[in-house]
């Protein structure tokens, strides 16, 4: 099944909606959510079904503040449900304590956030390093495979500069590269292109695309940009409180 | 571990890229480093007077002392010099008595101790006894003792006069006035008959270990007989400067707690201004106990380097004081030129470590809240 979605992913370049997913690799399950308590209690996600399928690459879409960032917490285990079920490629990960829910962000999910968020005291090759450091790697064996992902971005030659020397969509290059140094099965994309320029938002986007496709990964993609949205294989919309949300096949 | 120590550099080296929290974290370290400085220096100050009391103690006084288990006199006394002597042949032994008597000068009288040892030739009154009498040497001093003797107008105290022949510094930790007198003239003057009431031992090449060896020599051979050591003799005197050492280093150890204080507020503060660095790195696998280990490896960071700073620096500074006599005493009070400074390694050792005992302790609270937290309220809150 999962083969099958590298091709689904390539006619999705032509801007097509792939209505059929592959096996599940993220499935939940009436998840309820919100932030505060009594009165400035404010429920951002209500009876929230998802399901993506391995190797797909989805676009969820939505008015802000009606919970796309907080849908890629709860999926990338970067937060918990109040209520509801969290599936990662089968596994239920609701009961796992914050030590295995990191090995798995660690070893199978990558994260592209919408500020770069790179480390100001680490340089591109060492922030790309990162994830690899974390689960154990050689530091010799970290840089390398940093400096391969460098040069798959284009940002061969930048790979000593500080995040402070890098443009917006060189940073964010750098950030598509650190999410991908670990070999990830799942890639979370929160507005990657948000704060960039048309032509980098372009350039970042192909490159997520291009590296999703290469790497055979699942991909979810916040974003508000329809052009982009439509490039992917589906569209979930988040809808407000009150509708339901759903993919779409127009947006 | 490594991905922890490698991040905890990063961030103490790459503070300088952001000032505010870089002027924080020096005050910090300055502040640890200033606590184990002052530490350091207190205490070599401490161990260079204590030091001087004991070589003192070691110097002048009795290493060991074979005293009757029961009563006030040897009953063999003879035999027992003659054990020892034979057993211990390279060790000074004296037979003593001791006792208070009033001695008196031509302006006042105080009581003093009299102690009367075989190897004394003449007699000599220590620095504080010839002051209040207002005698030197060359002087006569009437000594009474309570000891009485009958004679036609009733009993009356015995009382001898003895020219003075030397001044003496007193004994360390002696707070009477002393006079010394040859034996014989301390026996008829305290028991009117020769009686002996201990031997006493001086060993200079091995001091604190003399009484060990006499214990030895005298077991099952000379029944009755007690034998005290050097810290026996001097317990008073010795527990005063143990107390003094551990009181100063508590005072002194409270800069330390203020600093591991201001080192905890530091913490906190990188943890406040690295809250999204902290969301991230969970987002890429770092797990609650990899950040609380990292937190803690900044405030060892922070802690070792002050420490070291403040130990070199404390150790530089009482070697040069010491050597340089920067603060000359005078000698007519004290047994040294001037202030004396020892540092000892095991001191410094102890300071240090209970400096980073409190670094650990100050960065642990921080690092437990930050572990705490669920990475996406990092994220949220930016």
């Amino acid at each position: 099944m999962s083969s099958a979605a590298p091709h689904d992913a390539a006619a999705a370049l032509d801007g097509g909606m792939v209505a059929a997913p592959g096996r599940p690799m993220v499935r939940l399950e009436g998840i309820v959510k919100g932030y505060g308590d009594g009165a400035t209690r404010v429920e951002v996600l209500r009876d929230l079904d998802l399901e993506v399928g391995e190797g797909e690459l989805v676009a969820v879409v939505g008015p802000s503040g009606v919970g796309k960032s907080t849908l890629l917490h709860l999926i990338g285990l970067l937060d918990r449900p109040e209520t509801g079920r969290v599936e990662l490629a089968g596994e239920d990960v609701g009961g796992l304590d914050g030590e295995r829910r990191a090995r798995l962000r660690n070893s199978m999910i990558g994260f592209v956030f919408q500020h770069h968020y790179l480390l100001d005291e680490l340089d591109a090759r060492d922030n790309v390093a990162l994830p690899l450091r974390i689960a154990g790697a050689a530091a010799r064996r970290a840089r390398a495979r940093a400096a391969e992902l460098l040069e798959a971005v284009g940002l061969k030659q930048r790979s000593r500069h500080f995040p402070d020397q890098l443009s917006g969509g060189e940073q964010q290059r750098v950030a598509v590269a650190r999410a991908l140094a670990a070999n990830p099965r799942l890639l979370l994309a929160d507005e990657p292109t948000g704060n960039l320029d048309l032509a980098s938002s372009e350039q970042v986007f192909s490159l997520v695309r291009e590296l999703h496709l290469k790497a055979g990964l699942t991909s979810i993609i916040v974003t508000h940009n329809e052009p982009l949205a439509r490039r992917c294989d589906r569209v979930f919309r988040l809808a407000p409180r009150g509708e339901r949300s759903e993919y779409v096949r127009e947006i | 571990m490594r991905a922890e120590l490698h991040l905890a550099r990063r961030y103490l080296i790459g503070l300088r890229r952001r000032t505010h929290v870089a002027t924080v974290t020096l005050i910090s370290l300055a502040g640890l480093a200033l606590g184990v400085l002052a530490l350091v220096v207190t205490l070599a100050l401490l161990e260079g007077f204590q030091s001087s009391i004991r070589a003192d103690l070691v110097q002048r006084g009795v290493h060991a002392r074979v005293a009757p288990a029961e009563g006030r006199r040897l009953e063999d006394p003879g035999r027992l010099v003659s054990v020892l002597q034979a057993a211990l042949p390279d060790v000074s032994i004296f037979e003593v008595v001791r006792g208070t008597c009033l001695v008196a000068s031509s302006t006042d009288a105080v009581p003093a101790s009299v102690i009367g040892r075989s190897d004394i030739a003449a007699a000599a009154v220590d620095r504080t006894l010839a002051a209040r009498l207002g005698v030197g040497a060359g002087d006569d001093v009437q000594v009474i003792s309570p000891r009485t003797r009958l004679t036609p107008m009733g009993p009356l105290p015995v009382r001898i006069e003895v020219p003075v022949e030397q001044v003496r510094a007193p004994a360390p930790g002696a707070e009477q006035g002393s006079l010394r007198l040859p034996l014989a003239v301390a026996q008829r003057l305290l028991w009117g008959r020769p009686v002996v009431e201990a031997v006493e031992l001086r060993d200079p090449a091995d001091p604190w270990r003399l009484a060990a060896r006499v214990r030895r020599a005298v077991a099952g051979v000379v029944p009755g007989v007690e034998v005290e050591s050097l810290e026996q003799l001097h317990r008073p005197l010795l527990l005063a400067l143990s107390l003094e050492r551990a009181m100063i280093f508590l005072a002194v150890g409270l800069m330390l707690v203020v600093a591991a204080l201001n080192l905890l507020c530091n913490v906190a503060m990188i943890a406040a201004e690295k809250r999204k660095d902290l969301a991230v790195l969970a987002g890429i696998g770092l797990g609650p106990h990899a950040q609380r280990r990292l937190f803690l490896l900044l405030g060892l960071g922070i802690g070792v380097t002050g420490s070291l700073l403040g130990a070199g620096l404390g150790t530089a500074l009482s070697m040069v004081l010491d050597a340089t006599g920067a603060f000359p005493l005078p000698r007519h009070v004290f047994a040294v030129s001037s202030v004396p400074f020892r540092v000892a390694p095991l001191t410094v050792g102890v300071v240090v470590a209970v400096a980073l005992t409190l670094a650990a302790a100050a960065t642990w609270l921080p690092s437990r809240l930050v572990a705490r937290r669920e990475p996406a309220e990092g994220l949220r809150y930016e």
